[in-house]
């Protein structure tokens, strides 16, 4: 496929008298990896939300893989993988059987799907507790577990919202070394995070989001060069607060 | 909405509800738990307050003078044991011992069934009364027994001893005290009397004159299914929807707390499938609970005898019947708890979001326990309570079929409604992502011009047309005959339809079908139209005769109540009337609705749902066919005409040989119970060749798009 993965404009979203996302426009490219960065309540989760579909904008449009998400939203979403860092499994399923499920509800063949299953186990190696329910998972686990539903079905595009958080190391880096492999195979990844290390370690091209609004985007030593900052971190705080007093 | 996808989903939920152990201890370990621990309960803690209440002796205080005779016999009665002047004041001692004391005055006999309830006698304002009601009260006594002055004199004299027996109705002890001390003064009463007759010589029952029995004649099956018919409804319905209870909140707002409706909504589902499938897994899961509700309880009945001498039986077409009432009413609760419990955030949110819910049915429930309220046609669409109210009458075998009917389908119009509703909710991202929404939000009556009504918008508004037609009619019985056919299908029927359309900025011309009729589907109307009765008639009332009554009913409103009514009159309010607003309903809009599930479907859905508004078991089969005959001629022309001719016909055709009793002699019909078998064969060939004209009536027509 030519052309980007992603591509959303304009994006804007309104909670009440709250803007919590305003004309936000995103692109992804195949193999590449977005970081959408921003403190908590800057409207990541919002703008990621309305990109993986679940939430409509009230203006702008999401092309994922050249479909609409408005208009062919069943289609659009199987080419999206959406993960987020405090997602939690079926309770009383095991991580087979709810993996299972959503290859059911992707449309994948049952052949495919087993094998596509015993594939991931092995790769997140998940094979000690995969047949246990998930409420017995350690936080790393259910990570590993989440991850392997949004790769499932193998999509274009992979959505994760702050897929590290309440991680220790090992299990943090164990994640971003697997969405490195997944872009080295070519998906798109856009990644969302406040960790500004992470998004330094693993993004081709970040954006910042402050207030609802992209304040900049661009490769990181773009950014560090327009801001004459020495840092991501720094970089991030000077543009807020340039935003802020504007 | 996809099948398998609806599948995968319903699949999931319930095998995940099913091993919620909350889930199954409320679907089966209560049920099994719950009958046997109360019957057994109530029997055994029944028998031994009984058992206690009889070993127990009675306390009483005898103020007054008290004759040889009958302190001999009280001092034989079992467990009364009497204390002379016992807590009584020095002055009212005083009082009956000098006789200045009177009793107070004696009602004269009145009609007690012409009061509404028994008035309570209030207690006299006296030193006498106030002490004895204290001593009571204290349980210093179980009751005060008091002699008036001149007892034993009356009672030689041959006149009447006054006696009054204070005692506290709400206290067991007390009222069993009146009891004993009533009892001994009733038998000594006889022995008196009778002494006193042979005394004189008097023939035997001089002082009775009258002796009269009662006796009841309520087979013991009766009785036991007034008790059961009392408590059952209110479990059965309580403990079925609640086998639902824990299942709804978990796979709503549960989901939502711990993020995973998050993760279902970004996967390729439709809002539709989703609701369908959890609705259809907690159904499943309250039918199971059902189930095991009315076995549970069916095996404990049949085994159990909660009084002495009464057997308690469940027949097996009780059980069915029950089943088949807890149908619709867990369908509607379960919507109900899946579309509420969306709203919350977590489990325990949902729990306070639904035991409002269940507080709702809790309240209409304890009225049904209430002795001598029964189903009625004001209660037949009351929710809950006529389930309630019909389950009972099945257990005293007293229900009709026609009850039956009504019940189920306002029943399954409540249970549309609240789908619809909980459809709504999902469709709702917003509030699955835990976000704030409004009620009118969720419900979203906004206009989406041009568009075309959807399957559940007819659902929606034949329930709440038909909820609104049955009370509005109910409410006009005092109006005439016209102006209630008048009101009801004008203002409750075709109103409401062209509010929706204009409401909602439906294209009037597609969903009603307002299209100029082609000559070819003018035949075939006319020849439908005037053969559908004979063919309906002849064929359906055959299958299920309707009981004389309805006939006569049916035939008074044909009839006009017997007024001299002129027959273009009667044509218009009989024949065009209803054609024209019926048609617009059920053939215009509901049609039209469903018109995306195709041909046969939308016909047989729209043909069942006016069979159903005309709310008799009776008329079921021969309107569900007139329905699809009139709908397969819309769908055929594209012309709502089509439609309103047939029915218009129809209506006519009837109202015509109701008052032509000439006609009808001339063709041999008087004191016929059916249309003889040639006149239905004539009029189904008369049929064949309309259904026919129609349905190549399109192609001479503009093509529509409808």
């Amino acid at each position: 496929m030519t052309g980007p993965t992603l591509r959303a404009e304009g994006l804007t979203k309104r909670f009440g008298a709250v803007l919590a996302v305003d004309q936000a426009t995103i692109q992804v490219d195949p193999g590449e990896v977005v970081g959408l960065l921003g403190p908590n309540g800057a409207g990541k989760t919002t703008m990621l939300r309305m990109i993986a579909g679940i939430l409509a904008p009230d203006a702008g449009s999401v092309t994922v893989a050249g479909m609409d998400m408005a208009t062919r939203p069943l289609e659009a979403k199987r080419a999206v993988g959406f993960h987020s860092g405090d997602t939690q499994l079926y309770r009383r399923l095991n991580a087979r059987e709810a993996l299972a499920y959503f290859g059911r509800l992707y449309g994948m063949e049952e052949a495919h799907l087993k094998a596509r299953i015993d594939e991931l186990v092995e790769l997140l190696d998940m094979r000690s507790f995969c047949d246990r329910p998930c409420d017995t998972y350690s936080a790393g686990q259910k990570q590993r577990a989440n991850i392997a539903r949004a790769f499932l079905h193998e999509p274009e595009l992979l959505i994760l919202d702050e897929p590290t958080t309440a991680l220790d190391v090992i299990s943090g880096r164990f994640i971003v070394e697997t969405i490195r492999a997944e872009s080295a195979a070519g998906r798109a990844v856009l990644f969302s995070t406040h960790i500004m290390g992470e998004a330094e370690y693993l993004c081709d091209r970040i954006a910042l989001l402050h207030q609802g609004r992209i304040v900049d985007h661009g490769r990181l030593d773009e950014l560090l060069e327009r801001s004459g900052c020495r840092n991501l971190t720094d970089t991030f705080l000077k543009l807020a607060g340039q935003e802020a007093a504007a | 909405m996809r099948p398998r996808i609806l599948g995968v989903i319903y699949r999931k939920e319930l095998v995940e509800s099913l091993r919620d152990r909350r889930t199954l201890f409320m679907m089966v370990g209560l049920p099994i738990l719950l009958y046997p621990l109360l019957i057994f309960g109530m029997s055994r803690l029944q028998e031994s307050q009984q058992e206690a209440q009889q070993q127990r002796e009675s306390a009483v205080a005898v103020w007054g003078a008290m004759p040889e005779a009958l302190r001999a016999r009280m001092a034989e009665a079992p467990r009364l044991k009497l204390t002379q002047w016992m807590g009584v004041p020095a002055q009212v001692r005083e009082g009956l011992e000098s006789g200045a004391l009177a009793p107070p005055p004696t009602e004269p006999p009145r009609r007690e069934t012409e009061q509404a309830r028994p008035r309570p006698k209030p207690l006299p304002d006296a030193q006498w009364a106030r002490t004895a009601q204290q001593m009571i009260l204290e349980r210093k006594a179980d009751a005060v027994l008091i002699l008036w002055p001149g007892f034993a004199d009356q009672v030689d004299k041959g006149g009447v001893g006054r006696a009054t027996v204070l005692y506290d109705s709400v206290r067991p002890d007390s009222t069993k005290a009146r009891e004993r001390i009533a009892d001994e003064l009733r038998l000594w009463r006889i022995e008196l009397t009778g002494a006193r007759v042979r005394e004189r010589g008097l023939p035997e029952g001089f002082e009775q004159g009258v002796e009269y029995s009662s006796q009841n004649v309520a087979p013991e099956k009766r009785q036991s299914g007034m008790l059961l018919g009392m408590l059952l409804p209110y479990m059965v319905i309580l403990l079925s929807v609640l086998s639902g209870f824990y299942a709804s909140i978990d796979i709503t707002a549960g989901e939502k707390e711990r993020g995973t409706m998050q993760t279902l909504l970004c996967a390729p589902v439709e809002a539709l499938e989703i609701v369908a499938g959890k609705f259809l897994a907690v159904w499943t899961i309250t039918l199971l609970g059902t189930t095991v509700n009315l076995v549970s309880l069916s095996l404990v009945f049949t085994r159990v005898k909660l009084m002495p001498g009464m057997e308690m039986q469940i027949s097996t077409t009780a059980v069915l019947l029950a089943f088949v009432l807890l149908l619709p009413i867990s369908m509607m609760v379960t919507a109900l708890f899946l579309a509420v419990g969306a709203f919350a955030r977590d489990f325990k949110d949902g729990q306070n979001y639904l035991t409002p819910i269940m507080m709702g049915l809790v309240f209409p429930l304890i009225v049904t326990m209430q002795p001598g309220i029964e189903l009625n046609a004001h209660l037949a669409f009351v929710p809950v309570i006529n389930v309630a109210l019909l389950i009972k009458a099945v257990f005293l075998g007293e229900w009709a079929a026609d009850m039956l009917f009504l019940v189920m389908t306002s029943s399954l119009c409540y249970a549309a409604i609240a789908l619809a509703f909980a459809a709504q909710v999902f469709e709702r991202n917003n509030v699955l992502l835990g976000g704030k929404e409004t009620i009118g939000g969720v419900l979203d009556f906004s206009r989406a011009p041009g568009s075309r009504p959807t399957p559940g918008v007819s659902i929606l508004l034949f329930s709440v047309v038909l909820v609104i037609a049955f009370y509005g009619s109910l409410s006009l019985t005092k109006v005439s005959l016209p102006g209630m056919l008048l009101t009801v299908q004008y203002g409750f029927f075709l109103l409401p339809t062209l509010l929706l359309v204009q409401a909602k900025g439906y294209d009037w011309r597609n969903t009603l079908a307002l299209r100029r009729l082609p000559w070819r589907g003018l035949l075939g109307a006319l020849l439908v139209g005037l053969s559908g009765w004979a063919v309906a008639s002849g064929i359906f009332i055959r299958i299920l005769p309707p009981p004389e009554s309805l006939v006569k009913a049916l035939e008074k409103i044909l009839l006009m109540d017997d007024r001299a009514v002129p027959l273009w009159q009667v044509w218009l309010l009989m024949a065009v009337t209803p054609a024209l607003c019926e048609e617009t309903l059920f053939r215009g809009l509901i049609l039209s609705g469903f018109r995306r599930l195709g041909q046969w479907p939308a016909l047989l859905l729209t043909g069942l749902l006016f069979g159903l508004a005309h709310a008799s078991i009776y008329r079921l089969l021969p309107t569900f066919f007139l329905g699809v005959v009139f709908g397969y001629a819309v769908w055929k022309t594209g012309s709502l005409w089509a439609g309103v001719i047939c029915h218009a016909l129809n209506n006519g055709l009837m109202a015509l040989l109701a008052r032509s009793r000439e006609t009808l002699e001339q063709f041999g019909l008087t004191g016929q119970k059916y249309l003889p078998w040639e006149y239905v064969a004539v009029a189904a060939v008369v049929m064949m060749a309309g259904l026919l004209l129609l349905r190549g009536a399109r192609q001479s027509s503009t093509p529509a798009t409808a």
